[in-house]
C-alpha cells in the first residue's frame, strides 16, 4: 500500500464574521488522502472551500474540527513544513525584492545552507522561465510571472510534497502547459503535488486521482477513471448524406451540421449497428462514429446538480 | 535563529527602501540643521538652542517613525497577504513576530544614529561637542522608540494600522505625561488618584527617557549641566526592555491563535 503524505480527516472550519458574529461555514467535511508520488487534484467551484482546506492543511487557518497531518504529522510540525513547498491563490510577494533575495529569504526560511542557496535560485529561476527577469524588482512582475516565481519560491526548498493553490490563474495557454508539464516534471522526480483548481481539461491531463468539494463538502474521492462512469451517453455519427437518403432515425435522436457532415446524436440504449446499417443501405457514408462516455466536466456538473438538489 | 535574522534583515531591507521614512529622516535632519540657524538668533545660548532642538527633533521624529514602522511592517504583510508565503515555510509564528520586530528594531536604530551623526555635526559646526550627556540622551531616546515600536506591534497585532497608530501615539502621550497625571491624581482626591495611579502603573512610564528638567534623586537634570548617571541609564533601559518583551510576548500570543483567512 502506497505511503500517505497528506490526510485530512472530518475537517471542518466556521467562521464567525461581522458584529453579530454571524456564522460562514466555509468548510463543512473534508476528508482525503494523498498518495506519496501522485499528483492529486482538489477540485471545486469558486467559493467551495479549496483554499481554506489547504490552509487548514498548510497552518495558516486552525480547523474547528477534525484532523490533518502532513507528511506523517499532525499540522502544525515545523519538521513537516520543512520537507514541504506551498503557493498560496494569487500569491503576491515582497515586491521590493529581485527574484534572487526572494529565493534566497525564502531558502534562508527552509534551512538551506547559504552555499547551496545561490546555485538552487538561480536553478529555480531558470526552471520557471525567469531568466530574462532576474534582476527586476518583482513589482515589476506581471501576474503570469508572480505565480512562476510562487513556483518557484514553494520549490526552494527541495520538498517531497508540493501544494499549489490555484497555480494555473493568471496564465495564458502556453504558461499553464508549461505548469502543467512542470507538474509532470515534479512527479517525474518522486515528488507529490497537491493543486487545487477549477479548471478541468487541466485536471484530465496531469491528475492521477482526485478530490471534489462542493459548498464545504467532499462529494467523491478516487482515480479519474473509477469516479467517471464507463457507461455509454450517447453515440455520435459523423455522415454524409451524399446522393443518398437519410433513413429514418431511432427516437431520440439528434440531427446538426458541421463542416464535416451531418452529426446525429444516438441516445444510449440505441442499437448503432441496427441504426448505422440503415445509414448505409440509403446510400449515405459514414464519415466517424465517435462513443461520448461521461467527462470530468459532466460529472463535475452531475456533481455540482446533486448538491444544488440536496 | 537564522530564520529570525532572516525575517529581520529582510524587514530592514524593506524599511530601507521605502521612500516615506527617507522623507520622515529628512524632514528629522531639516529639524536638527535648522536648530544651527535658530541657535544664532540667540545670545551665547547657541550650542544649548542646538542641543535642545536637535533632541526634540530626534524624540519627534523618532517616535513618528517608530509609530509608522511598528504599525505598517507587520500589518503589511497580513494585508498583502506575504504572510501566506511565509508562515508555512518552517518557521515558528513567534519567530516571525521576532525577526519583524528586531527588523524594525535595527531601522529604528539606524534612524537615530543617523539624526545623532547630523546632531554631532551640527554641534562640531558651532564649535561644541558632542559629549556623554548627549549620547546618553540620544540612547534614552534610542530605547523610548523601541518601546513605542512594540506596543505599536502590539495593537498591529490585532488591529487595523489606523486604530494601531492611534493607540500607539495614545500610549506615547499618556506615557510621556506619567508625572503630571499621577500630580493631577493627587489634587482630585483619593478615588481618582487610585485610577490614575493603576492607569499609570499599566501605561509604560515614557518619562523615564526624557528626563531632562526632571528631578532625579532630589536633584534637577538637565543635558546641559548635570545629566542623569549610568545606574539611570541601566534600570530605565532594563525597564524599556522588560516592558517592551512583555507586549512583544502579549503580541505573539495573539499572533499564535490568529488565522489567516
Amino acid at each position: 500500500m502506497s505511503e500517505i503524505v497528506l490526510r485530512a480527516d472530518g475537517l471542518a472550519k466556521t467562521f464567525r464574521l461581522g458584529f453579530l458574529r454571524k456564522r460562514i461555514e466555509a468548510v463543512r467535511e473534508a476528508t482525503f488522502d494523498v498518495q506519496r508520488g501522485e499528483i492529486f487534484g482538489y477540485l471545486g467551484p469558486n467559493g467551495s472551500g479549496k483554499t481554506t482546506t489547504l490552509k487548514m492543511l498548510m497552518g495558516l487557518v486552525f480547523p474547528t474540527r477534525g484532523r490533518a497531518e502532513v507528511l506523517g504529522r499532525p499540522v502544525p510540525n515545523r519538521e513537516a513544513k520543512r520537507r514541504l513547498g506551498y503557493l498560496p491563490e494569487s500569491p503576491y510577494f515582497y515586491e521590493y525584492l529581485a527574484p534572487e533575495e526572494f529565493l534566497d529569504l525564502v531558502g534562508a526560511l527552509c534551512d538551506v545552507p547559504r552555499a547551496i542557496r545561490r546555485e538552487r535560485a538561480a536553478k529555480l529561476i531558470a526552471r520557471v522561465g525567469l531568466e530574462q527577469a532576474r534582476g527586476r524588482p518583482l513589482r515589476k512582475f506581471s501576474k503570469g510571472m508572480l505565480q512562476r516565481i510562487g513556483i518557484a519560491q514553494a520549490l526552494m526548498g527541495d520538498p517531497e510534497l508540493v501544494v499549489l493553490d490555484e497555480p494555473m490563474t493568471g496564465l495564458d495557454p502556453l504558461g499553464r502547459k508549461e505548469i502543467r508539464d512542470l507538474m509532470l516534471e515534479l512527479r517525474r522526480e518522486g515528488r507529490t503535488v497537491v493543486y487545487s483548481t477549477h479548471i478541468l481539461p487541466d485536471v484530465e491531463m496531469t491528475c492521477d486521482r482526485v478530490a471534489m468539494i462542493f459548498a464545504g463538502r467532499i462529494r467523491s474521492v478516487g482515480p479519474l477513471a473509477e469516479l467517471l462512469t464507463a457507461r455509454l451517453l450517447s453515440t455520435e455519427v459523423c455522415l454524409s448524406p451524399g446522393a443518398g437518403t437519410l433513413p429514418p432515425l431511432p427516437a431520440g435522436a439528434t440531427t446538426r451540421q458541421s463542416p464535416d457532415g451531418l452529426l446525429v446524436d444516438l441516445p444510449e440504449g440505441t442499437d448503432v449497428d441496427a441504426c448505422l446499417r440503415a445509414v448505409l443501405a440509403g446510400g449515405c457514408h459514414v464519415l466517424s462514429v465517435t462513443p461520448r462516455r461521461e467527462s470530468l466536466e459532466d460529472l463535475f456538473l452531475r456533481q455540482a446538480a446533486e448538491k444544488g438538489a440536496a | 535563529m537564522n530564520r529570525v535574522i532572516a525575517i529581520a534583515w529582510n524587514t530592514f531591507r524593506e524599511a530601507v527602501r521605502n521612500k516615506i521614512l527617507y522623507s520622515l529622516l529628512f524632514f528629522a535632519v531639516l529639524i536638527i540643521l535648522s536648530a544651527l540657524a535658530i541657535g544664532n538668533l540667540t545670545l551665547h545660548e547657541e550650542v544649548r538652542t542646538i542641543r535642545d532642538i536637535g533632541l526634540f527633533g530626534i524624540d519627534l521624529f523618532g517616535v513618528i517613525i517608530a509609530i509608522f514602522v511598528g504599525v505598517n511592517l507587520l500589518y503589511k504583510e497580513l494585508d498583502l497577504k506575504t504572510v501566506y508565503t511565509i508562515l508555512p515555510k518552517p518557521l515558528h509564528r513567534w519567530e516571525f513576530v521576532f525577526g519583524k520586530w528586531l527588523g524594525m528594531l535595527l531601522t529604528l536604530a539606524v534612524q537615530i544614529s543617523v539624526m545623532g551623526i547630523v546632531l554631532a555635526a551640527v554641534l562640531a559646526a558651532q564649535g561644541a561637542r558632542f559629549d556623554l550627556p548627549t549620547a546618553k540622551a540620544v540612547w534614552l531616546l534610542f530605547v523610548n522608540v523601541m518601546l513605542v515600536t512594540s506596543i505599536a506591534v502590539f495593537f498591529s497585532a490585532f488591529s487595523s494600522p489606523f486604530l494601531s497608530g492611534f493607540f500607539a501615539l495614545g500610549c506615547f502621550v499618556v506615557g510621556r505625561s506619567v508625572p503630571d497625571i499621577r500630580a493631577l491624581g493627587e489634587k482630585l482626591g483619593p478615588a481618582a488618584n487610585a485610577v490614575l495611579n493603576m492607569l499609570c502603573d499599566l501605561i509604560p512610564n515614557l518619562h523615564l527617557f526624557y528626563p531632562s528638567g526632571a528631578i532625579v534623586g532630589a536633584e534637577e537634570v538637565s543635558v546641559h549641566r548635570q545629566f542623569v548617571g549610568s545606574d539611570y541609564i541601566l534600570s530605565a533601559t532594563g525597564y524599556g526592555v522588560a516592558y517592551s518583551f512583555i507586549v512583544l510576548l502579549l503580541a505573539m500570543l495573539i499572533f499564535r491563535k490568529r488565522d489567516f483567512v
